[in-house]
């Protein structure tokens, strides 16, 4: 169990990234999604002073930072691995996001990045929890983050992926706490991994709590690995307006269900 | 010189993605690295080596040498015209 405190969506570049990150070598390194991702943690936690103020920092990705990913294999391709340049190598890293945040406020903090497809959020967010119950962390700012490239785009299309879904990208922060504070606007009951499919039906018996509750089944039309922190973000909302309970359900193409459950205060 | 000192200046803006940065906005003279002038790191002094390798053709042997050669953009641009292939 843990509190809300935050949640900030970003599904594209809106923010003015000189605000988010005045130093101009760390921010004419930072690609598309780093940018996003930053932002959206900034607006999260209120700013430097409140990265400063974090216990852990915890991200997740399912197929990380694309674009300096498909620049740098590229480069290997086109140049048979010689002259290699650092910066696409340097930012193509998993933990790049989690690492540019703490970087903006010099935090030191743990620092944790999940890479379990379209689990990714689910584990980070279950990382962020254990830091919480077991006293190591009082305030933890959880998130997931992933982009869409042309290229991506391509080979998912020659697969086959996009004759019932499109694709999508996004930044989704939530600030999570041990105690429920003025601010709190909901809390996570459950979060938990599946090995099979369950129906509608099935998530109402095994993990609603209240009959005025609801159910999210996350299938809808527009995919990426971690959709499932943008359903959470929309869910957040939802039980903050008065909604008891909301048991969201993700699958990613049919595959690794999981489910967290988010309750009003 | 003249042309190869703007080409270096172009390659460097687009290389090391210097935004809101035009040719006219560097000083030729200017030191490329710390506080002063660009203000670049030692991750932009691995993409300078690789604008000279890829562009010039010069593959810098003696690390050494390189202190006085990376210093500003008029030191690089008299090495390349030294040592171009």
């Amino acid at each position: 169990m843990c509190y809300i405190e935050a949640v900030a969506t970003h599904l594209n570049l809106t923010h003015d990234i000189k605000e988010v990150v005045p130093d101009a070598t760390l921010r004419r390194r930072m690609s598309r999604i780093v940018k996003m991702a930053t932002a959206a943690a900034f607006e999260c936690t209120g700013g430097v002073q409140g990265i400063a103020a974090l216990d852990a920092i915890v991200t997740a990705t399912g197929l990380g930072c694309l674009t300096d990913s498909e620049r740098f294999l590229e480069q290997i391709h086109r140049t048979g691995g010689q002259m290699l340049n650092p910066t696409p190598f340097i930012q193509s890293t998993f933990n790049t996001v989690g690492a540019q945040i703490a970087l903006l406020a010099k935090n030191r903090c743990y620092n944790m990045t999940y890479v379990h497809r379209s689990r990714s959020f689910e584990s980070a967010l279950t990382d962020a929890m254990l830091q919480l119950k077991e006293g190591d962390a009082r305030r933890v700012l959880a998130g997931a983050f992933d982009e869409n490239t042309p290229t991506q785009h391509h080979i998912m299309e020659r697969m086959g992926f996009w004759r019932k879904a499109e694709d999508g990208e996004g930044a989704v922060f939530t600030l999570l706490t041990a105690e429920a504070t003025a601010n709190s606007m909901a809390r996570v009951s459950r979060v938990e991994f599946l090995s099979s499919p369950l129906s509608e039906q099935q998530c109402r018996e095994r993990y609603a709590t209240c009959s005025d509750g609801q159910v999210w089944r996350s299938l809808d039309k527009t995919v990426y690995p971690c959709r499932s922190a943008l359903r959470f973000a929309e869910a957040v909302e939802e039980v903050r307006k008065g909604v008891p309970e909301i048991v969201v359900y993700n699958e990613y193409f049919g595959k690794e269900p999981t489910v967290i459950v988010l309750q009003c205060l | 010189m003249e042309t190869l000192v703007r080409e270096l200046k172009e390659h460097l803006i687009r290389e090391l993605n210097l935004e809101d940065i035009t040719p006219e906005d560097i000083d030729s003279k200017a030191p490329l690295f710390g506080d002063e002038g660009l203000g670049l790191d030692s991750i932009d002094a691995l993409e300078i080596i690789l604008i000279l390798e890829k562009n010039y053709g010069i593959k810098l042997q003696n690390s050494a040498e390189a202190k006085p050669v990376f210093y500003s953009v008029e030191t690089l641009a008299e090495y390349i015209a030294k040592n171009r292939r």
